[in-house]
């Protein structure tokens, strides 16, 4: 794995995660010959054109049936190769759940599932385009392990980690294009090591995937209030990074989780359940999708409508302060 | 090795197979076992270990071995019988069928040290799977093949259809499939059940198709899965086999009671008379 330059960074960036991964496998698949591309007709759209085009041997396209995807995923890690299956998240995994669990998760394959457009920015197409579930799904698996990176960067890292990685993996992307890079420089990326972004001693904004960016920026408006915020990068939801929530117990007054993703069986959810071990461990407050179908609308109504803004955290942090 | 020295050698192991399988369902006790459908596919899977697969129990990872997966894992009894006469699985763990912590799970799980190639048991998972591990070979210019047996209930899953596609699409003639069409489901007859046309179904999907007539005869069984391990087709094939649900035990034999059910002392006397009368009546022929 080579360092990735500022500039490519940026131009993904600006064309957003799906060009992210679909650009970073096509370097993994040039470092390993054993790495193949699954989809379920999803091709121009999950921007795999290019993998197509250079490594038309190793792209199989399942045609629009997603269970079969899984299914024949299970058979090439089987057979020694090391697959990445991918489509839209509102349909892997739900649409093959009992495929991912009763393939990959119960034979422990060296599969990997990744979802692209996850969380609510198919905001116009309708909620069964939404991906409110998918954490919550696969984190539920034995054997899986979750990775939401947070940036192109990230995504990169991700791609290139999860090749060395033993077991199954599920990998959630988000945002939109135009999300900002929150790392231009290298970093050390390790499946299941939380980064600590910011440091901060009042709260801890734990947040996954592009969202750590309205965490970052919620950070921001609270420091400017005299509220000192750590802000964490808990890339894996799965394992989650103990040590790291050791330390935020210890350290922080007050939690707050954020997630594309239902508070339900989601990052906020991981937390609670290991805080539920602690006698004394701070309040946790948990911002995500609530339980319920989303309104119809863009993907900037759908963040600030569910308070994943900035403004919206800051605004719940200083309520509970 | 001589043809009818084969077959006779195959249909001996089909008896101690069918013993085995008994023993294993008698051992669950109140548990019970899926006798029905394993005792139908028994003699494809005898003929496939013992007649048409390159493997060797001594080295159960060997890369060159041919792989079987049973997409109707509900019938392992039949698998773990096979894997207990070749020698993968010692004859003294066919007590701990079903038992607590056990490798024998009534579904077959993953464990390459016994020979288990594959986890099984949701209905239509072994097919796509199959598909997969066919694709890596080719991929992977490996010769060696992939056998799956499918139910004819089984066919009523949509994933089922759609690793079909599939599997015509990728031109995975290095894979059979062989459907146990013993007509019979959890709720009754296939045909009543769900009434589908499989021979038109599987051409449709654009497979070779073969035919055997009587999937509890071993000679008929063997000439077909030989005729398909030597044609190349270009496609997969797929074996329509006419089977009998509870092949070989009288009680068993087209009762839907047996599908998965518990037997009595009574009745595991009964299913070891009849087999030991069977074995008889074979040996004066």
């Amino acid at each position: 794995m080579s360092n990735i330059s500022l500039e490519t960074l940026k131009e993904w960036s600006k064309l957003g995660h799906r060009s992210s991964f679909g650009e970073s496998i096509v370097l993994l698949a040039r470092d390993r010959k054993d790495v193949v591309v699954v989809s379920a007709d999803i091709t121009p759209t999950a921007r795999l054109v290019n993998f197509q085009k250079e490594f038309p041997d190793r792209f199989f396209n399942t045609g629009i049936a997603e269970q079969n995807m899984i299914g024949f995923t299970a058979g090439l890690a089987i057979g020694g190769l090391m697959p990445f299956a991918v489509t839209i998240a509102a349909f892997a995994p739900m649409r093959c759940a009992e495929q991912v669990r009763s393939m990959l998760g119960y034979m422990d394959l060296n599969a990997r599932v990744v979802g692209i457009e996850a969380g609510c920015r198919f905001g116009p197409l309708g909620n069964t385009h939404f991906a409110m579930d998918d954490i919550a799904v696969m984190r539920v698996i034995p054997n899986f392990t979750v990775i939401c990176p947070a940036d192109p960067h990230e995504i990169y890292k991700t791609v290139f980690a999860v090749a060395e990685h033993k077991g199954p993996v599920h990998i959630r992307l988000t945002g939109a294009p135009g999300s900002p890079l929150l790392y231009p420089n290298d970093f050390d990326f390790k499946i299941g090591k939380a980064i600590e972004y910011r440091p901060g001693k009042d709260v801890a904004i734990i947040a996954t995937g592009s969202v750590l960016w309205e965490g970052i920026r919620a950070a921001d408006i609270l420091e400017k209030k005299g509220i000192s915020v750590r802000v964490i990068d808990m890339h894996t939801v799965k394992p989650i990074d103990v040590n790291m929530l050791d330390s935020v117990f210890a350290e922080n007054k007050l939690i707050v989780t954020v997630e594309e993703h239902s508070i339900i069986g989601g990052l906020g959810s991981a937390v609670a359940e290991y805080k539920a071990g602690f006698e004394k461990a701070p309040k946790q407050i948990m911002c995500g999708l609530g339980d319920s179908f989303r309104k119809i609308g863009n993907y900037e109504f759908q963040m600030k409508d569910n308070g994943l803004v900035a403004e919206g955290i800051a605004e719940k942090v200083a309520i509970s302060l | 090795m001589e043809k009818n020295k084969l077959i006779n050698e195959i249909r001996d192991k089909t008896e101690l197979m069918r013993r085995d399988c008994i023993e294993m369902g008698y051992a669950a006790g109140s548990q019970g076992a899926h006798f029905g459908p394993a005792l139908s596919c028994l003699d494809i899977v005898a003929t496939l270990y013992f007649g048409v697969m390159n493997h060797d129990p001594k080295n159960p990872e060997m890369p060159e071995r041919d792989r079987f997966v049973l997409s109707k894992g509900h019938a392992c009894l039949a698998y773990y019988a096979a894997l207990i006469e070749t020698g993968y699985i010692p004859k003294d763990m066919i007590s701990q069928f079903k038992g607590n912590n056990s490798i024998l799970c009534g579904h077959p799980s993953m464990n390459m040290q016994y020979g288990i190639e594959v986890s099984t048991g949701s209905l239509g998972s072994g097919l796509p799977i199959a598909c997969g591990m066919a694709m890596a070979a080719k991929f992977k210019g490996e010769a060696h093949k992939i056998y799956c047996i499918v139910g004819d209930g089984e066919c009523n899953e949509g994933i089922i259809w759609e690793a079909a596609f599939n599997a015509v699409k990728y031109k995975l003639d290095n894979l059979t499939v062989i459907v146990d069409i013993n007509d019979f489901q959890l709720s009754g007859r296939t045909s009543e059940v769900m009434p589908i046309n499989l021979d038109a179904l599987w051409k449709a999907a654009g497979w070779e198709v073969l035919y055997i007539d009587n999937g509890n005869d071993v000679e008929e069984v063997l000439q077909v899965l030989t005729k398909a391990k030597e044609s190349e087709y270009g496609k997969p094939h797929v074996l329509l086999a006419k089977t009998v649900k509870g092949k070989g035990i009288s009680f068993m034999e087209n009762n839907l009671a047996f599908h998965a059910a518990p037997i009595n002392d009574e009745q595991y006397k009964q299913a070891i008379t009849d087999l030991k009368t069977a074995e008889m009546i074979r040996k004066e022929e």
